[in-house]
């Protein structure tokens, strides 16, 4: 699966299936600052991402 | 959860947020109506707005008071009240001029009255001016001006409420704040019910919500930009406590609301114990502050 991370930097990871929480806290990233848009939807992070699936992160809390 | 079973808890669509209290999964619409439902009720609740009330939204332009326009226009006419959007322009280069054509294009899609004050105006100086030598403390000195700024603006419209953008997330962090300052007569402070000749109530419609629901709400009804943020980066405690509510409440759901509802029982327990303190009026410019100068003209160099 394909993870577009906030600083739109691609990672590419190798694995058959995650739940998206799991892979959020992998990436160090606390699910409650982020949406996650999983092919072109938002998606709770409950959901369990599949080989072929595209993620994009969008972070917002940085304040203000 | 595979994608398949992750369904709408009343149409069975694709959702796009799972909620507790109660537990629930919500598709796009119903994401919506919920959202929006909540808000109203909390509105109707806290009696923050009655028939014949002009209500001023303070709107930067940023992703919390775009939503509290949105939110706001079409229910206020219901309520027998009227919508004006003041815009504050600190005057900081690189960050306030997006967020201003953002909030005129959503004023004029929207066809709301729309006034902007600026530091320029107010003050003679923008806050990159006021602030030079100082930058570290450039949240701090635009708060206490903005909020003035703000409360002229008000003024200027004649508007009889103020409603402001601040979420569940910047209440909780705010109380905390004064947690750990030590600092009760803060937690106790509140502003919704004003101070005649000088403030207009002031509401927090949005105060329900998390900023994970705004954000949501925004993207699902187009309206989410990702603008610039502003350069003054905040306090240190503020974002120390950002990212210290954010885990807990990863961890344990539901913390920032409890959070406020804690707040709320203090205000409640605190009012029938102790008068809060009183407060006189600035020497200079006659607004109210708590000692013989305020804070905006301290900050402005005339306190002498
Ligand atoms: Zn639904
Ligand atoms: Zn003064």
């Amino acid at each position: 699966m394909q993870i577009i991370l906030p600083d739109r930097s691609v990672r590419t990871l190798s694995r058959a299936s995650a739940p998206i929480e799991e892979i959020l806290l992998e990436l160090g990233i606390n699910p409650t600052t982020v949406i996650v848009i999983m092919n072109g939807r938002i998606v709770p992070e409950d959901v369990t991402a599949t080989e072929g699936d595209e993620l994009r992160i969008v972070r917002f809390s940085h304040g203000g | 959860m595979t994608s398949a079973e992750n369904r709408c808890s009343f149409c069975g669509k694709p959702a796009v947020a799972r909620l507790t209290g109660p537990e629930r999964r919500l598709c796009a619409a119903h994401f919506i109506e919920d959202a929006e439902a909540r808000v109203f009720a909390a509105m109707k609740d806290e009696c923050m707005v009655a028939p014949g009330d002009r209500v001023a939204v303070g709107l930067s332009g940023g992703k919390d008071s775009t939503a509290l326009l949105l939110l706001l226009h079409p229910i206020l006419p219901t309520l027998g009240a009227t919508l004006v959007a003041v815009t504050v322009d600190e005057g900081i280069a690189g960050y306030r001029e997006e967020t201003l054509k953002a909030a005129e294009a959503l004023t004029a899609e929207l066809g709301v009255e729309h006034v902007i004050v600026t530091f320029a105006d107010l003050f003679g100086k923008d806050l990159d001016r006021l602030l030079v030598g100082r930058e570290a403390q450039g949240c701090t000195v635009c708060g206490v001006l903005r909020r003035r700024a703000l409360a002229e603006g008000v003024k200027r419209v004649g508007a009889t409420k103020l409603a402001t953008g601040h979420n569940l997330d910047d209440e909780a962090q705010s109380v905390l704040m004064n947690v750990l300052r030590g600092d009760l007569p803060r937690l106790r402070q509140d502003t919704s019910t004003g101070q005649p000749g000088h403030f207009v109530p002031r509401i927090k419609p949005l105060a329900v919500l998390s900023e994970k629901e705004i954000v949501t709400y925004l993207l699902l009804r187009g309206y989410f930009r990702d603008l610039p943020e502003c350069p003054y980066a905040g306090t240190a405690l503020r974002s120390e406590v950002r990212t210290m509510l954010a885990g807990l409440e990863h961890r344990h759901p539901g913390t920032m609301l409890r959070i406020i509802r804690f707040r709320d029982g203090v205000r409640r327990s605190a009012r029938s114990v102790e008068p809060v303190k009183a407060l006189s009026t600035c020497r200079r410019c006659g607004e109210l502050t708590s000692g013989e100068v305020c804070q905006v003209c301290r900050l402005l160099g005339q306190g002498g």
